[in-house]
């Protein structure tokens, strides 16, 4: 408690301290604010699989982040052979396809990324949770961290292990963006992470849209409330519980997928980090609940831009900042910022 | 015959995505130079891809023939399974030695794929050729798999034998002898006292190398071990275990090196204030988690374990641990007359020793039955008049104290330590090790440090397909073995509750955990 009081003193003097003696422009500040969102939109959308799969079936699908890197290299080896196939026009003898149809390679590259992921889920459901259904919770839990030890390594040995570069269309060129001019300087706002934002804002809303007003929505929300009843009820509890896979799995590659088009940077172990953060965001928002997903992962993109400046320490300490909030959450709230109070049976 | 026909078809389906899987991660070239060194038919040439290829699809043929009563029909099913796994893997073939021919360097994408492995995979022919030698030697495989299976069982030979077996076992347990000496009360502590005396000579006798691992394998023992308190006893399922083993051993390290803070101390004395600085740490964690349970706790102890990391290596603290790059010349102990390595093994040995009978008396103590009953119900141990808070502290503090004994011999016995030593996944490793040597017995801890850290380390030949290997093994063995290799009774008891066969004779059957 001391500690909360004396943190949130801390906080206030910090920002009374920046007021009065600006460290960085306002420019700097939206640049801040704007890395914030677009981090925190993917974010969000890795933490919504979380959420989904701790909705129903209680356990930490430590292998999420993993799932987000097939994804990511899904639309990486998109790209790559888009990039390879030659469309040659008399403006441009090396026109690629990538570049000549961005739109339709942006497409697939989501269509495929998606798709395995989506793929990627289902199996692991199917192989490495579904029997152990009963089982005591450490126990999905430990096979959960072997999968995703599993999927790094595969990862690893099929795709190597150096760092690579995603292609993007030229329309989608990272770096580039609209200007701004604030104040002194000048703001880039990224085609990328305007792309990353939008597109995870309509994946949201109609994932939420799915599970308030569909069938299947419905389905998925009986098993989370209570799955002897629900299956007395005549739904397959088995087989919801796939979709649910299947649905964050494809939500987690469509973030690896936009990860890759606005970081630029894939590898094996690119969606660890991401994973843990993510689902730190879903533990902020309240597990099990989609918009607390949202919201959490929001929150967390900007805490781990801004707060560095605004506590005036190195960004190198940004990851210390989201775990101290995530420890100081669940000491004060633990149920998140809207989470309902859970039982103590889910608990 | 519908049923069977689609059951096949998906065991094609399934072991042709394996097979893709072990060719692209390049598996097929290693498993040839195994079968190579086994029957003695020199590296990997032609010859032992195909075994390789032809063992699979015996495999599979008889799997796929299983319930068989014609040998006609096995072998129709066992083709139709090896001619649809190799249908796949004839495809990826073409496809990938056709982008090969056509001078495309496919290890850019996939890195196993170099030329020397592709022309392996290709059996040296054109892709065609390969593909189709791939999959005329699947269907036939499977067809004679399933031939064999047939036969096999035809005879009942495996009955039989199995009725030897047991008829065996249950005669040598009645041997006069074995009676004796297990009816001999003392004859356990001699046992382990044999035991003992053998661990003791062993590293004697071995190279440096391998003391090394019996090194390692101990630190993790002990990390084990404490965990085992914390997770197995207490119930509480701890992720940043690996904070208390970096505080144990950068608080060993700065005592006893000459950088950054010139202090040289003695390894003897570093030890103990090591342990202790562990143990308040453990504390100070548990204070704000009191109130937590299960995945919360997890989490939350998990970016505690960062948080930890993150702090040794960043700019903050660099003045006072020498941040990323670590510290150097640790000091270590120093044995009269004995090489480091050996000496080393023994001063592991013992601490492994006074921990094991420092948790046993605490399992069978007022102490370890509160920590039981808190671990069952906390609600209803609280009623039963057991102070939760205290015992949670004690689990704590006790867990992470061991893990800072296991720290400081890990710094000193490595010489130097970075904040990288100290990522995640040793905590997850120390997870895993208890779960899969079976919670809450000391045994199993031992066992499962051997299986998870030691094989790996002596296994060298399969190096790069060692930690993909692990995240397999855990799987199947939740799967298939989810209470760990040698499980404590209480826990088999749990995790079996609804299978009557096994807690039969029993009286008391432990209520499971929601």
């Amino acid at each position: 408690m001391i500690i909360g009081v004396l943190f949130i003193f801390y906080l206030v003097y910090r920002i009374y301290q920046l007021a009065a003696h600006p460290a960085y422009g306002p420019d700097t500040w939206l640049r801040f604010a704007i890395s914030g969102l677009i981090l925190g939109s993917v974010y969000a959308l890795i933490a919504i699989g979380y959420t989904l799969v701790y909705g129903i079936l209680f356990m930490i699908n430590f292998a999420h982040g993993d799932v987000m890197m097939i994804g990511a290299f899904g639309g990486f080896f998109v790209f790559e052979a888009l990039d390879a196939i030659h469309v040659p026009s008399t403006s441009n003898p090396h026109l690629t396809f990538l570049n000549a149809y961005p739109v339709i390679a942006v497409l697939l590259a989501f269509i495929v990324g998606i798709g395995i992921a989506s793929l990627t889920g289902y199996f692991l459901e199917r192989i490495a949770y579904r029997p152990l259904r009963r089982a005591p919770r450490l126990v999905p839990l430990i096979s959960a961290i072997g999968a995703s030890i599993f999927l790094e390594n595969a990862g690893q040995l099929l795709f190597g292990t150096q760092r690579r570069d995603y292609a993007n269309p030229t329309i989608l060129e990272r770096g580039t963006g609209w200007n701004l001019a604030i104040g002194s300087g000048t703001v880039v706002v990224p085609y990328t992470g305007v792309f990353t934002v939008i597109l995870s804002c309509l994946l949201m809303i109609g994932l939420y849209q799915l599970v308030r007003r569909t069938r299947l929505g419905r389905a998925m929300r009986a098993v989370a409330e209570n799955k002897p009843v629900a299956s007395l009820m005549g739904i397959d509890v088995d087989s919801v519980i796939s979709r649910t896979f299947i649905i964050s799995g494809a939500l987690a590659g469509a973030a690896g997928v936009m990860w890759g088009i606005h970081l630029g940077l894939v590898f094996s172990y690119v969606g660890f980090i991401p994973g843990i953060k993510a689902f730190t965001a879903a533990v902020l928002g309240g597990i099990g609940n989609i918009p607390g997903a949202m919201l959490g992962g929001l929150f967390l993109g900007g805490v781990e831009t801004l707060g560095p400046p605004i506590l005036g320490i190195g960004f190198q300490l940004k990851d210390v900042i989201a775990f101290g909030i995530l420890v100081l959450v669940l000491i004060f709230r633990p149920t998140g910022i809207l989470g309902e109070v859970l039982t103590e049976e889910k608990v | 015959m519908k049923v069977g026909l689609q059951n096949n078809l998906r065991l094609g389906i399934v072991f042709g995505i394996v097979m893709i899987f072990l060719m692209l991660i390049g598996f097929n070239l290693i498993a040839a130079n195994l079968i190579g060194s086994f029957f003695n038919t020199g590296d990997a040439d032609v010859l032992n891809m195909l075994l390789f290829i032809g063992l699979v699809g015996l495999w599979l043929g008889a799997t796929a023939a299983k319930q068989d009563n014609l040998w006609l029909s096995a072998a129709i099913n066992g083709a139709i399974a090896g001619a649809v796994c190799g249908l796949g893997l004839a495809g990826m073939v073409l496809l990938l030695g056709s982008l090969f021919e056509a001078g495309v360097t496919l290890s850019t994408y996939l890195a196993q794929l170099v030329p020397s492995t592709m022309k392996a995979i290709l059996f040296g022919a054109a892709a065609w050729q390969a593909a189709l030698v791939n999959w005329v030697i699947f269907a036939l495989a499977g067809a004679l798999g399933g031939i064999l299976s047939y036969l096999l069982r035809l005879e009942g030979w495996r009955k039989r034998l199995s009725s030897i077996w047991v008829r065996q076992r249950a005669s040598t347990s009645q041997q006069p002898i074995i009676q004796a000496i297990r009816s001999y009360p003392r004859s356990r502590m001699i046992i382990y006292g044999l035991g003992l005396v053998v661990l003791f000579i062993l590293p004697l006798g071995l190279s440096q190398y391998r003391n090394y691992i019996i090194i390692l394998t101990g630190i993790y023992v002990l990390l084990g071990l404490g965990l085992n308190i914390v997770v197995g006893l207490a119930g509480l399922l701890d992720l940043g275990y690996v904070a208390f083993f970096a505080i144990g051993a950068y608080t060993a390290a700065l005592l006893t090196a000459p950088q950054p803070h010139h202090l040289q101390w003695s390894f003897w004395v570093a030890l103990p204030i090591a342990v202790v600085l562990a143990s308040l740490a453990g504390v100070a964690l548990g204070v704000p988690v009191l109130r937590m349970r299960g995945d919360y706790l997890a989490i939350v102890t998990l970016g505690f374990g960062e948080i930890i990391r993150i702090l040794l290596k960043s700019d903050l603290l660099t003045s006072f641990t020498r941040g990323p790059q670590g510290v150097n010349t640790i000091g270590g102990p120093d044995f009269h007359g004995l090489s480091s390595g050996v000496g080393f093994v023994y001063l592991i040995f013992l601490s492994i020793l006074l921990i094991i009978l420092v948790t046993t008396r605490l399992q069978n103590s007022r102490i370890g039955r509160a920590w039981v009953a808190m671990r069952e119900d906390e609600t209803v141990a609280r009623a039963m008049g057991i102070d939760v808070v205290k015992h949670k502290l004690l689990a704590f503090a006790i867990g992470a104290a061991f893990a800072g004994l296991a720290g400081a011999l890990f710094a000193s016995q490595n010489r130097s330590i970075g904040p990288e030593d100290f990522a995640l996944m040793v905590s997850i490793n120390v997870v895993a090790l208890i779960i899969v040597g079976g919670m809450g017995s000391i045994p199993g801890v031992i066992a499962g440090a051997f299986v998870l850290k030691g094989l790996p380390e002596i296994l060298r030949q399969l190096q790069d397909y060692r930690i993909l290997t692990f995240g397999a093994l855990l799987v199947v063995m939740m799967l298939i073995r989810p209470e760990g290799l040698i499980p404590s009774r209480r826990r088999r008891l749990e995790i079996h509750e609804d299978e009557p066969e096994l807690t039969e004779g029993t009286t008391a059957v432990e209520g499971g955990k929601a």
